[in-house]
C-alpha cells in the first residue's frame, strides 16, 4: 500500500516551501519532494569547499514580512542599507546615494530622492498586484474571480493617481527612457539600467525594462542586494517551519512524472518507480518542466499545450563563484560594471546572436572571502559550441574583466565554481537557465503569467497546480507565487 | 511566383474531355467537374440504379506514420482508434477543445503504425500542434495520391471484372490492396452517397489506366462519370453532411452559435467517451451528453400536398429546384424559427422534397411538424414538413 497525503510539492524551493508551509499550517498532509540533496532550490546557500559558502543562484533577498510574518519564520527584518556601486576605471567607484552623486552631478543628486521615492511607491503598487491572485482574462472576468482586481484596482487609488499613472506608464517603457526622465549622468543611468536588465535577457533599450526595473527594485527593496550570502536561511527557515506545521520533506527524491488519471492528478512517479498518491499536487518547478515534462503533452489540450510551448525561457546569466584569501579589494555592498547604456545594451546584443558578451555586464557581491560575479550575458543556447566547453571561456571572461578594477582579484583566488545556464538547468532545474521560470516580460505578466487564460494556479489537469516563479506572483524571491498558489486551493 | 490558378487532378486528361457544360466546381483548390452532363438526371440515376464514377482526388489526405500514429489519432478524433483493425476504416469527426467540430473524414489503418487521414480542410497545423512530444510524422499526400469514388449497385460487377483479386469479401468500411490494369491501388468500401460502394486510392501518376479501363469495362452496366453535383443530391438523401455547408469549422467560425458539436451533427455514434486517455474536447463532450444538445441536425421531409396548395394560389403546379441547393432557409414552428435548414433537394427517388435541417431542442423529436421556407413566384412561403429519420434513403446492399 503507498502512502497517502492531502498534498505533494514538486520541489522545496522557496514558493514550494512556502505554499507547503501553508497547506500544512491548514492541517493539511503534506509531503515536499525535492531533487537535490538540500532544500532551497534557487534561493540557497551552498558549500563548494571548505570556507568556501555562497549564495549560489539568488543572491540574499527576502520574503514578504507578511509571510514571515503568518508563518512565524525567525528570519529578522533587515535593517541594513547596503551600498550600491558603479565601478569606475579609475578606482573612484561610485555609490548611488545622493551624497555620492554629488561628485558627478549636483542635479542627479537633487533628483535622486524623488526617483527612490516613486520607486519604492512603484514597487510598493507591484507587491501589491503579485498578491493578488489574477483572474483568467477573457473569458473569466466576472465577480467571482475579478474581485481581487477590484481590490487591487482601490488599492493603486490609494497609491495617488500621479503615482499610479506613473507606474503604469512606467512598466512598458525602456529603462533608458525611464532613467533618462530623471538624471543627466550615465554613470547613474546606466548604474540603474543594470539592475532593470538583471536576470533578464534584455537590453536597457527593450521595450518592457521599466516593468523589470520595479520588479528587481520591489525584490532587493532598492539597487543594492541585502543578505547576501544568507539566501539559504530562507529556505531553512520556511523547510523548519513545513517540519513544525506537521509537514514531510524529502530530500534526493526526484519526480519523474505526475500520474494522470481522465485528466485528474492521482500522485507522483518518483525516477526511482516509487509511487505516491495525493489529493493535490503543487508543483513548484517551472510550468514548461513541470507541464511539457512531468504532465507530458499528450495529455493536455492543443491550444494550451501551444501556448505553453511559447513561454519564453531564455536564460542568460551564469554565475562564478570565487574563494580568495580575502584580499581581493572588492568593496562591500553590490558593484555593477555599467559603464553606459549603450555598454550594457551591446552585451545584451550578443545574445540575439547566440554569443557570450565579450564585454559583459557583471555584477559583484561579496560575503566574507567569497566573490560572486554575476555574469551577463551567456546564453544558453550557443550559437557555436556548448556550455561544457564555453565554462571556461566565460570564467575567464569574468575575472579578467574584474581583475582591470581590482588588480589583487586574481592571486587572491583560491577556488571556483561556476554555474553555466545549462548547470541552472541541471542542477537547479530551470528550464533553459531562466531563473525567473519565464522571462518577466510584459507578454508574460499578469494574467498572462504563466499563460493566458491560466492565470489562476490551476490547470487543464484538475487538482494539478503551479505554484513556482513561474506563476503570476512569482520571479524573486517574495514567496507570493507559493502562497498565492496555497490561498487558490480554497 | 505565386501561383493562384487551381489545380487540376491527375484524371483531368480524361474529366475535361468529357465536362460538356464545363461547369468547374472550386474543390480544395482543384478543378472538378460539377456535372458532365447539361442535366443532372443520368448522373443521379448512375449513383442509384448503375454505377458513377467520381473524381475525389481533391479530398485532403495526410499519412500519419510512426510509433505514436494511433496515439496521435486517438488524442484528435472522436473515434476509439486503439480497437481499429488494420484494413480498417473509420469516419471521424475532430473537435477543438470545446467539443465543437473543426472537419470530419476517414481515417484508414494500412499497418500498425501507419495511417491516411482524409479531410474536407487543412489540417495540418492542427495535427502538428497535437503531435508535441510524439514519436510521428505527417505528411500531406494530396497531390501525390489520386482518387475515384466509384458508387452504385453495379460497381462490385464491374470491379470484379478489372481487379486481380475478387472484391466480394471486401466488407463495408474495410479496405484491401489490389490491381486494375497493372497498377497497384487500394480500394475501400466507403463512399458518400449512401449506396454500395467503393473508393480507389491510386498513385496520382498511374490515375489514367485506372480510369480507362473502369471506363472500358463498365460500359456494360451503366457507368457513367459524374459530377460533384449529382453527388450533392445523393450525399443529402443519405444523411451526409458537409463542411462548410451544413456546419462551419470551429477553427474559422466568427461566432459561437456558428459552431456545431459532434452531436449537434448526429454523429453521436462516432463519440467514443468510453475510451481510455484524454482526447481533444473530451470534457466538454462528456458535459454535452449529461446535459443533452441544445441542437441537432435532422431530416425533414416536406409535405407534397401542402406545397401544391401554396403554388396553387398562385396558378402554378410546385417547382422544385433541378439540384441541390446550399443555401439556409428558416424552419418555423408557428410563426417562431426554431432552426434552419443547411441543403434541401429533390430526391428523385423518393419523389419528396427533402432538407438536412439544424433545429432547436424540443422540435428535433423525429415526426414534430414544422414549416420550411419556401420561394413561390418571388414571395417567402412556408410548407409544412415533418422531422423524419436520417439518412432518408438507405439501400439494403448499402452494406451487405
Amino acid at each position: 500500500m503507498t502512502k497517502h497525503y492531502d498534498t505533494i510539492i514538486i520541489g522545496a524551493g522557496h514558493n514550494g516551501l512556502v505554499a507547503a508551509a501553508y497547506l500544512a499550517k491548514q492541517g493539511k498532509k503534506v509531503l515536499v519532494l525535492e531533487r537535490r540533496a538540500i532544500v532551497g532550490g534557487s534561493v540557497v546557500t551552498e558549500s563548494f569547499g571548505d570556507g568556501f559558502a555562497v549564495d549560489s543562484v539568488f543572491t540574499g533577498g527576502s520574503l514578504r514580512p507578511d509571510i514571515v510574518k503568518d508563518l512565524k519564520l525567525p528570519l529578522p527584518e533587515v535593517k541594513e542599507k547596503p551600498a550600491f556601486i558603479s565601478l569606475q576605471p579609475d578606482g573612484n567607484h561610485i555609490a548611488l546615494d545622493a551624497e555620492s552623486i554629488k561628485r558627478i552631478s549636483e542635479k542627479d543628486a537633487a533628483r535622486f530622492p524623488e526617483f527612490v521615492r516613486f520607486m519604492d511607491k512603484a514597487a510598493s503598487i507591484l507587491d501589491t498586484a503579485y498578491a493578488t491572485i489574477m483572474p483568467r482574462l477573457p473569458m473569466n472576468f466576472g465577480i467571482k474571480e475579478g474581485y481581487g482586481l477590484l481590490e487591487l484596482g482601490l488599492e493603486l487609488k490609494l497609491a495617488g493617481r500621479k503615482d499610479m499613472l506613473n507606474f503604469i506608464r512606467a512598466l512598458p517603457m525602456t529603462a533608458q527612457e525611464l532613467v533618462e526622465e530623471y538624471f543627466e549622468s550615465e554613470i547613474v543611468k546606466a548604474a540603474i539600467c543594470a539592475v532593470a536588465i538583471h536576470g533578464s535577457t534584455l537590453g536597457p533599450m527593450g521595450a518592457g525594462t521599466g516593468y523589470t526595473l520595479i520588479h528587481n527594485w520591489m525584490n532587493r527593496g532598492g539597487l543594492a542586494h541585502k543578505n547576501v550570502g544568507k539566501a539559504g536561511e530562507i529556505t531553512t527557515a520556511l523547510a523548519n517551519a513545513v517540519k513544525a506545521f506537521g509537514g514531510e520533506i524529502r530530500t534526493e527524491a526526484e519526480v519523474a512524472s505526475i500520474k494522470i488519471e481522465s485528466q485528474i492528478a492521482k500522485g507522483v512517479i518518483l525516477a526511482n518507480g516509487e509511487e505516491i498518491s495525493a489529493n493535490q499536487i503543487f508543483s513548484s518547478a517551472d510550468p514548461k518542466h513541470t507541464l511539457l515534462k512531468l504532465v507530458g503533452a499528450q495529455d493536455l489540450p492543443p491550444e494550451f499545450v501551444w501556448h505553453t510551448q511559447s513561454i519564453k525561457m531564455r536564460g542568460s546569466v551564469a554565475k562564478i563563484h570565487l574563494q580568495t584569501n580575502g584580499n581581493h579589494g572588492i568593496p562591500a555592498g553590490t558593484a555593477v560594471l555599467a559603464p553606459s547604456i549603450k555598454y550594457l545594451e551591446k552585451a545584451y546584443d550578443a545574445t540575439k546572436y547566440g554569443e557570450i558578451s565579450e564585454k559583459p555586464y557583471l555584477e559583484v557581491t561579496t560575503s566574507g572571502n567569497t566573490v560572486s560575479i554575476h555574469f551577463q550575458f551567456a546564453p544558453y543556447n550557443l550559437k557555436h559550441g556548448n556550455w561544457n566547453v564555453e565554462r571556461e571561456k566565460v570564467e575567464n571572461l569574468a575575472i579578467n574583466t574584474l581583475a582591470e578594477f581590482f588588480p589583487n582579484l586574481k592571486s587572491s583566488i583560491v577556488n571556483r565554481k561556476s554555474i553555466t545556464p545549462l548547470d541552472l538547468e541541471e542542477t537547479y532545474g530551470l528550464t533553459e537557465g531562466d531563473i525567473n521560470h519565464g522571462q518577466l516580460m510584459l507578454d508574460q505578466f499578469l494574467f498572462m503569467r504563466p499563460i493566458p487564460g491560466w492565470s489562476n494556479h490551476k490547470t487543464p489537469i484538475d487538482n494539478l497546480y503551479l505554484c513556482g516563479s513561474g506563476v503570476h506572483g512569482g520571479g524573486g524571491v517574495s514567496g507570493a507565487a507559493g502562497r498565492n498558489a496555497a490561498k487558490a486551493l480554497k | 511566383m505565386l501561383n493562384l490558378n487551381l489545380k487540376t487532378t491527375p484524371f483531368h486528361e480524361r474529366t475535361s474531355a468529357l465536362c460538356q457544360p464545363q461547369n468547374w466546381r472550386k474543390w480544395a483548390g482543384y478543378f472538378a467537374a460539377g456535372s458532365y452532363e447539361h442535366t443532372l438526371d443520368r448522373e443521379y440515376w448512375a449513383i442509384r440504379n448503375a454505377a458513377a464514377l467520381i473524381d475525389v482526388s481533391p479530398l485532403i489526405k495526410y499519412v500519419i506514420k510512426g510509433r505514436d500514429a494511433a496515439a496521435l489519432l486517438h488524442r484528435v478524433t472522436t473515434r476509439n482508434i486503439h480497437k481499429m483493425s488494420v484494413g480498417q476504416v473509420f469516419y471521424t469527426g475532430w473537435c477543438d477543445e470545446e467539443g465543437k467540430m473543426i472537419d470530419d473524414g476517414t481515417v484508414t489503418r494500412f499497418d500498425e503504425t501507419t495511417f491516411r487521414l482524409t479531410a474536407a480542410e487543412p489540417n495540418l497545423r492542427w495535427l502538428m500542434m497535437n503531435a508535441v512530444g510524439m514519436d510521428v510524422e505527417i505528411s500531406e499526400v494530396t497531390d501525390d495520391v489520386a482518387a475515384l469514388s466509384f458508387q452504385g449497385p453495379n460497381t462490385r460487377k464491374v470491379l470484379n471484372k478489372v481487379t486481380e483479386k475478387p472484391v466480394d469479401e471486401l466488407k463495408y468500411f474495410r479496405l484491401m490492396t489490389n490491381k486494375i490494369n497493372g497498377v497497384e491501388v487500394t480500394i475501400s468500401r466507403t463512399g458518400y452517397t449512401g449506396d454500395l460502394g467503393y473508393e480507389i486510392w491510386m498513385d496520382a501518376k498511374d490515375a489514367l489506366p485506372v480510369w480507362d479501363k473502369l471506363m472500358e469495362v463498365g460500359g456494360d452496366y451503366g457507368i457513367s462519370p459524374v459530377g460533384i453535383l449529382a453527388m450533392d443530391m445523393a450525399r443529402v438523401e443519405a444523411g451526409l453532411f458537409m463542411l462548410d455547408v451544413d456546419y462551419t469549422s470551429a477553427s474559422h467560425a466568427w461566432i459561437e452559435s456558428q459552431k456545431s458539436s459532434p452531436f449537434e451533427l448526429g454523429l453521436d455514434w462516432t463519440v467514443a467517451l468510453d475510451k481510455p486517455g484524454y482526447f481533444v474536447g473530451r470534457r466538454a463532450l462528456e458535459k454535452e451528453k449529461r446535459e443533452g444538445s441544445a441542437w441537432k441536425m435532422v431530416g425533414l421531409a416536406v409535405d407534397w400536398v401542402g406545397m401544391e396548395k401554396l403554388f396553387g394560389k398562385v396558378g402554378l403546379p410546385p417547382q422544385i429546384p433541378g439540384s441541390a441547393v446550399r443555401a439556409s432557409l428558416p424552419v418555423m414552428v408557428g410563426n417562431v424559427q426554431v432552426g434552419y435548414a443547411s441543403t434541401s433537394t429533390w430526391s428523385p427517388l423518393l419523389k419528396t422534397y427533402i432538407a438536412l435541417a439544424h433545429l432547436q431542442k424540443p422540435y428535433y423529436e423525429i415526426g414534430t411538424d414544422v414549416r420550411m421556407e419556401i420561394t413561390v413566384e418571388h414571395h417567402r412561403q412556408y410548407a409544412p414538413a415533418k422531422v423524419v429519420k436520417l439518412p432518408f434513403y438507405e439501400p439494403e446492399w448499402k452494406k451487405r
